[in-house]
């Protein structure tokens, strides 16, 4: 192997490749998985800034996990639409998905808008819907305000 | 399966003009017949913030089908205030009545209180949000002024960028055919583009301007709103405008004999005292209107025989 293709990160044996962050939400990502408890003990590596043919440059995340839990796949894909999710084995991809949000976004947010009623009552349920895709907006199902992507990513509810 | 009225946005075309049907069998029915359609049946009016109209033609609406009402017109007095919660209010009041109409300064509230409710739920406004009945009761008021919604030439004129009534009635109207718009605003006050994007997919035509003169030459109807001093950071701003959408009598000299005024009232100064007496003033038979529309609204819900 030439110096030019030595990896600045370690392949992993077992666990998942989150690949095509776009460069600068790698962070992001990165504490949206300390958000999740069951994530807490997985080894974790963290490649910023890599060139990439697609992206100019990306950020790339791995997570030695048996699995990723299913509210965190739909957090992430709020917060990094479009990412590649690359599930390995044996040091081979064994899988390969690319995460889209989803179409009804069922309590994983809370509401940007401090007059939503959402916001001011105890154990309420927050659900918003994709109503336009490009630009992506969202639709809080109380409210009715819709609000871009980029104004619901530190709404998460973790 | 039980039926809200909670926004605008939940009504196709079909359940508009559905809506405007109801108004009108009750409006032919006479006094008697109308007593018996909710006879028994207990309206619970929920009114967290302050309101005539929209309350008082609410509980005017329940009486005159022979119907009860219960409820409170301002938080102060009740538990509320003690810190209970909008939910937990809602799992009581439901037990007492048939119905539930709300009023209160959060956006969703209804929404909210319909999802926990096992009756039905009509909104009678939620903050900024939505005031579905004002919308109906405004396209009901159009269907009598002129036998039709459709092809109807409208000017909203005033505060387009904050107003919830006039957001809510372009939406519904947009879904009419071939209804064109005239959108009359001082330049900081214009529809926001969020709102006109909300009817993407429908056909209607519009046209912004801040020409008053001439939305009132080539209109069939004026749908007046306030223009509020707050919403000007700079005062000079507010001084500037607020005279050039005001309507008196002389700024309808050349208005078309059959162009008819409207306003979701109430009216500060934006609507001269000279206009009650034309043939245009529409606004004190709207707010008319406005009680049998609603209880077209609560027949409906409430399953009431028409």
């Amino acid at each position: 192997m030439s110096p030019e293709q030595i990896m600045l990160i370690p392949k992993i044996e077992n666990g998942f490749v989150l690949d095509h962050i776009p460069t600068g939400s790698g962070v992001k990502v990165l504490n949206l998985i300390r958000g999740h408890a069951e994530l807490n003990e997985s080894v974790i590596s963290v490649g910023l800034h890599y060139t990439s043919r697609r992206l100019g440059r990306k950020d790339l995340i791995k997570i030695q996990s048996r699995e990723l839990p299913q509210r965190f796949l739909q957090h992430l894909s709020l917060v990094v639409p479009g990412v590649t999710i690359k599930r390995v084995e044996n040091y081979a991809v064994a899988q390969k998905i690319v995460l889209e949000p989803p179409e009804l976004v069922d309590n994983l947010l809370s509401c940007p808008n401090p007059g939503c009623i959402t916001n001011h009552e105890r154990g309420v349920t927050t659900c918003f819907h994709l109503v336009r895709r490009e630009p992506m907006k969202f639709r809080c199902n109380h409210c009715e305000r819709r609000f871009a992507l980029s104004e619901l990513e530190n709404r998460l509810k973790l | 399966m039980k039926r809200d009225l909670i926004s605008i946005e939940d009504l196709n075309e079909k359940q508009l003009r559905d809506y405007i049907e109801f108004g009108r069998k009750i409006d032919g029915m006479s006094h008697e017949a109308c007593r018996q359609i909710l006879a028994g049946r207990i309206l619970g009016v929920l009114f967290y913030e302050p309101s005539t109209r929209t309350r008082l033609s609410f509980e005017a609406a329940m009486l005159r089908m022979g119907g009860q009402i219960i409820g409170f017109s301002e938080a102060l007095n009740t538990s509320v205030a003690k810190g209970e919660s909008l939910a937990d209010t809602i799992r009581t009041v439901e037990r007492y009545c048939d119905a539930i109409v709300i009023r209160h300064p959060r956006e969703g509230a209804a929404r909210l209180a319909a999802e926990i409710s096992r009756v039905p739920v009509i909104n009678a406004g939620d903050g900024a949000n939505q005031h579905p009945t004002q919308t109906l009761l405004d396209l009901y008021t159009l269907q009598n002024l002129f036998g039709r919604v459709d092809g109807l030439r409208v000017a909203l004129v005033g505060d387009l960028k904050y107003s919830r009534t006039v957001h809510s009635l372009f939406h519904a109207l947009a879904r009419f055919k071939d209804v064109r718009f005239r959108f009359v605003s001082p330049e900081t006050l214009r529809m926001p583009e969020y709102v006109i994007e909300a009817t993407e997919g429908s056909a209607a035509e519009i046209a912004e301007t801040t020409n008053f003169e001439e939305a009132i030459a080539d209109s069939d109807v004026i749908y007046m709103t306030r223009i509020q001093r707050e919403r000007f950071p700079d005062p000079l701003e507010y001084e500037k405008v607020k005279d050039a959408y005001r309507l008196d009598r002389s700024a309808l000299k050349h208005a078309p004999s059959h162009l008819k005024v409207l306003h979701p009232l109430p009216r500060v100064n934006e609507i001269a005292t000279d206009v009650d007496s034309t043939q245009h003033a529409a606004y004190f038979p709207q707010a008319g209107y406005g009680m049998v529309m609603r209880q077209g609204i609560l027949a409906h819900l409430l399953g009431g025989k028409l």
